[in-house]
């Protein structure tokens, strides 16, 4: 295994408030990892900062070339993309249209486009339909398919199960367990824990705008720290 | 009945010119959220392209073809020079900045060419009219109207079948996410100023053949039309910028024919006071929506 994404002491602030601090994160090629932390714990800056959304400090190196301070649709070009927290589907746009839109070279693309058409039947049936009208779980799949347009080798994810009823988070991370095993990398933010802890192979925990703890997924799984601080909170 | 056609061939004719030049508003709106004042000098600068042509002994189609390409390509240096050095500046700073390329531009059409109007000579063949049953429509807002409505047509499909159409339309929603999508910012501005200018060309030129002169602030009336259009139909909303430029040129025309003449002088008045109620029913406009910003 390579090192894909490589991290190291990233730093983010929001005028005079640190929202990252110090902190290093790796993810290997075809390994899905997790980014737990509660709210506020700085998971949203980290991916945003590592896409080139927003400014930070440190070292970010996709495929062992340096990528920090390079502007976002630079980095989406190279193989890196997020799917952004709350789907941020453009509603007034056709299914068809918002995964186009993501295709940089449209007939390169088309194969990837029925791919997906066929993975998703959803995609199939409403591509002539404005994204806005379908349903959380629904627009959640169609996130996904359109980051998958741009090709790329990691995904970066954020709250994939955010606002989804229980059967449609099942569904999301079957679609994610499928691109698994098709080989792609991860990054996934995700307060689900457990849910996450099962589909991952390594994971971080962020409080406060640092890692405060990293190992297997299973690891952390059986961690005193993790089922008090987050499986504590859950029930 | 003549009376009837007589006023939707008005409608028609002045709110194309309406919905083009909110149009070209409400595209750079889109992606920059910046209602661009100096959108009304682009039109001028056409208009003076238009009679530099023709004084030049251009054949006037290419004066026309020129003249519309001039407001595309100072959109275009507008934006290179003025407003992205300060794009991730506050809205206020945007548009001050706006006003500011506004008042240069008056000044140099003043002084470097004339303070007074200065006439443009349409060819003779534009300045006939056709008689549609006992109504007379003339030839120039005949064109108008064509004009008008192919080159909405054409941007409609541009806006639904091109990726940078669907970039733009997507930026009225979320301008970062389209970044997202690997769209290089600078590239998609350029495209949304590149399109208001050449709007703004094309509104130009109708104008001018409709008046038959150009002056230093002759966009200033049409462009503070176009604003309240794209206000009417919903900051952001583009096709509600079309809708709304026919819907403001229903409510003046309908004043301009049917107010008595004692009331007159308060036409304009009148027309703002609509205005208010539609936005008093609709205070994101017809066609705009909330606009929630996340913190």
């Amino acid at each position: 295994m390579s090192t894909l994404l490589d991290v190291s002491d990233l730093s983010v602030s929001y005028g005079g408030v640190q929202a990252v601090r110090d902190s290093s994160i790796r993810v290997e090629e075809g390994e899905a990892v997790a980014l737990l932390g509660p709210n506020g714990a700085g998971k949203s800056s980290t991916l945003r900062a590592i896409v080139g959304l927003i400014k930070s400090t440190g070292e970010v190196t996709f495929r062992g070339t340096s990528i920090s301070g390079v502007a976002c649709e630079r980095i989406v070009s190279q193989g890196l993309t997020l799917v952004p927290e709350g789907r941020r589907l453009f509603p007034q746009l056709t299914i068809h249209e918002n995964l186009m839109l993501a295709a940089r070279h449209r007939k390169a693309a088309q194969s990837t486009y029925e791919a997906l058409l066929e993975r998703l039947p959803i995609l199939a049936e409403r591509r002539n339909q404005p994204a806005g009208t379908l349903s959380g779980g629904e627009q959640q799949q169609v996130a996904i398919a359109r980051a998958l347009m741009s090709q790329p080798d990691l995904l970066l994810i954020d709250e994939p199960s955010l606002g989804l009823a229980p059967t449609l988070v099942d569904r999301v991370y079957d679609l994610l367990t499928d691109l698994k095993a098709d080989g792609l990398s991860m990054l996934i933010v995700e307060q689900e824990v457990i849910r996450v802890l099962n589909f991952a192979d390594r994971a971080y925990a962020m409080a406060n705008g640092t890692i405060v703890m990293s190992g297997s997924a299973a690891e952390l799984r059986d961690s005193e720290d993790v089922k008090h601080f987050y499986l504590g909170a859950e029930e | 009945m003549d009376g009837i056609l007589t006023y939707v061939v008005n409608v028609v004719s002045l709110g194309g010119t309406y919905a083009l030049l909110a149009l070209g508003l409400a595209v750079v709106f889109s992606v920059l959220r910046l209602i661009n004042f100096a959108h009304g000098e682009l039109m001028t600068l056409a208009g003076y392209a238009l009679l530099a042509g023709i004084l030049l002994g251009v054949p006037f189609w290419a004066a026309v073809l020129a003249a519309v390409l001039v407001g595309g390509i100072a959109a275009v240096i507008m934006e290179t020079t003025a407003f992205r050095p300060v794009r991730n500046a506050n809205a206020a700073t945007l548009l001050m900045t706006s006003f500011a390329v506004a008042m240069l531009l008056q000044v140099v059409f003043q002084n470097f060419i004339s303070a007074r109007g200065q006439a443009v000579p349409v060819p003779s063949l534009f300045t006939g009219s056709i008689a549609i049953g006992n109504a007379q429509v003339s030839i120039i807002q005949a064109i108008s109207i064509v004009v008008s409505l192919l080159s909405l047509i054409a941007l409609k499909a541009f806006f639904d079948r091109s990726r940078s159409g669907w970039a733009i339309r997507a930026a009225a929603d979320d301008f970062e996410t389209v970044r997202l999508m690997g769209f290089k910012a600078s590239r998609l501005i350029a495209i949304a100023f590149l399109i208001s200018g050449l709007l703004a060309g094309i509104a130009g030129v109708l104008w001018v053949m409709q008046r038959g002169s150009v002056d230093p602030l002759m966009g200033l009336k049409p462009v503070l039309a176009a604003f309240v259009v794209v206000v009417i139909g919903g900051l952001g909303s583009l096709s509600g910028a079309v809708l709304g430029g026919y819907l403001l040129a229903a409510i003046e025309i309908a004043l301009q024919t049917w107010l008595p003449e004692g009331l007159a002088p308060y036409r304009d008045a009148l027309t703002f006071v609509l205005v208010i109620v539609v936005l008093s029913l609709f205070p994101n406009g017809l066609f705009g929506k909330r606009v929630a910003e996340k913190v």
